[in-house]
């Protein structure tokens, strides 16, 4: 278990700074990449990597369409869609692309570590990976999800009431069980392939110098960065149904 | 990195996804939005415009079509007059020429006849004064006044006879 430098160590607020950091990284990376496509936006001739994003708002776009109940609760959710995908399908493979881990001395004075530890962690400090293998980040956005959906909900406030019971009174326990098997996917996908690979990487060679495990690792890098563009998807399509699900302003389309 | 709950690394993430959230949206997400619905606006009007150009090109055309059947239909009644009167100045000009004909035929005619009577007349004339003196001169001596007058009658009906 590898630790991270750590923002109000000790009190109920304590926040893994690494988390956050790459949250940060993420969105630099998608802002950077997004400007160069705009910048060099043309409306007649699109080229590159407006292209790319061109297909992706398209693609969003289709996605909350098939998803949603009105083309008001799209037009609602789009920004946040696009967002969302694009941000996790970086995110994701952030941690595939490297992940960075710091040996410190048992004493060094690292942020908000006390020795004990960095003494469990063996002095590794991890300072960079996918911000999504964090449990409290993915469940983060997943209540973030949760809490929009609701905000949207209680803009019809009889009908909001109304589709606790209306069907089966059952639905309150999915009000528990969507956020938190929403955020816990994302977060189990991510870390369990991100875990593997490290054990991997760690795992001796046998005799000292025959990598057996490389041909292990190029497989799962596949399959990890294939869940980690799946696992973007399912979330942002999730997210369209929680929030189309709470949209109550006529149901046009369906 | 890390399957510890922390409520301060859940609550900041939230807060930072949020930030990160609003400025994709105000400086990269919106500008693409607006170029993507221009586009489609752009497209909406050039087909409505394309619509527009074709229906007021069949307009046009089938305008052109009645103006052309129009006149087409003016020339040939143009062609039919002119042919009927053609018709009628025809016959007018015939009518006129053998109106002529007979007129000019009948003055000749009548010339011919009064000649030709007054050319009988004439002779009748003369024969019958070259006879009476030719009678006179033969008969001088033999014949009477009232003889010679009866045969000078005699020969004068005998020539109209002759000559009629």
């Amino acid at each position: 278990m590898p630790a991270f430098p750590t923002l109000f160590a000790g009190t109920i607020w304590q926040t893994n700074f690494t988390v956050i950091a790459t949250i940060f990284f993420t969105g630099l990376v998608m802002f950077i990449l997004l400007r160069i496509a705009v910048a060099r936006m043309d409306m007649r001739r699109p080229r590159g990597l407006q292209n790319l994003m061109e297909w992706a708002a398209e693609f969003t776009t289709n996605m909350a369409r098939e998803t949603m109940p009105t083309e008001q609760s799209v037009r609602f959710v789009l920004p946040l869609a696009f967002t969302m995908l694009l941000f996790l399908f970086i995110a994701n493979w952030l941690g595939l692309i490297m992940t960075i881990s710091v040996h410190f001395g048992v004493h060094a004075h690292v942020w908000g570590l006390k020795p004990s530890d960095l003494a469990g962690s063996n002095g590794d400090v991890e300072l960079f990976d996918s911000p999504t293998s964090s449990m409290s980040m993915a469940l983060g956005i997943a209540v973030m999800v949760w809490v929009i959906s609701h905000a949207r909900g209680l803009r019809h406030p009889k009908q909001w009431f109304k589709h606790f019971y209306s069907p089966s009174p059952l639905a309150v326990i999915e009000e528990i069980t969507n956020p938190l098997t929403h955020g816990m996917r994302l977060y189990g996908n991510i870390f369990a392939g991100e875990a593997l690979l490290g054990i991997m990487l760690k795992a001796p060679f046998a005799f000292h110098w025959l990598p057996w495990q490389l041909p292990l690792i190029v497989l799962w890098l596949l399959y990890s960065g294939f869940v980690a563009t799946i696992q973007a998807y399912v979330f942002s399509i999730l997210m369209c149904l929680y929030i189309g699900n709470k949209s109550f302003e006529g149901h046009a389309n369906h | 990195m890390g399957g510890v709950f922390q409520l301060g690394t859940f609550i900041f993430s939230i807060i930072s996804f949020l930030i990160v959230f609003f400025i994709i949206q105000r400086f990269a997400f919106r500008p693409l939005a607006n170029m993507l619905e221009q586009r489609r606006k752009h497209v909406e009007s050039q087909i409505t415009d394309a619509e527009q150009s074709r229906e007021e090109a069949a307009k046009l055309l089938s305008e052109q079509k009645r103006l052309l059947d129009e006149a087409r239909k003016e020339a040939k009644n143009i062609l039919d007059a002119a042919r009927v009167r053609a018709d009628e100045q025809a016959r007018e000009i015939i009518q006129k020429a053998e109106e002529e004909v007979s007129r000019i035929l009948e003055e000749n005619r009548a010339a011919i006849a009064r000649e030709r009577d007054e050319a009988l007349a004439a002779v009748t004339q003369r024969v019958a004064e070259l006879t009476v003196e030719l009678t006179s001169k033969l008969l001088r001596d033999h014949v009477t006044a009232e003889v010679h007058n009866e045969m000078v009658a005699e020969a004068e009906k005998r020539l109209g006879e002759l000559v009629c």
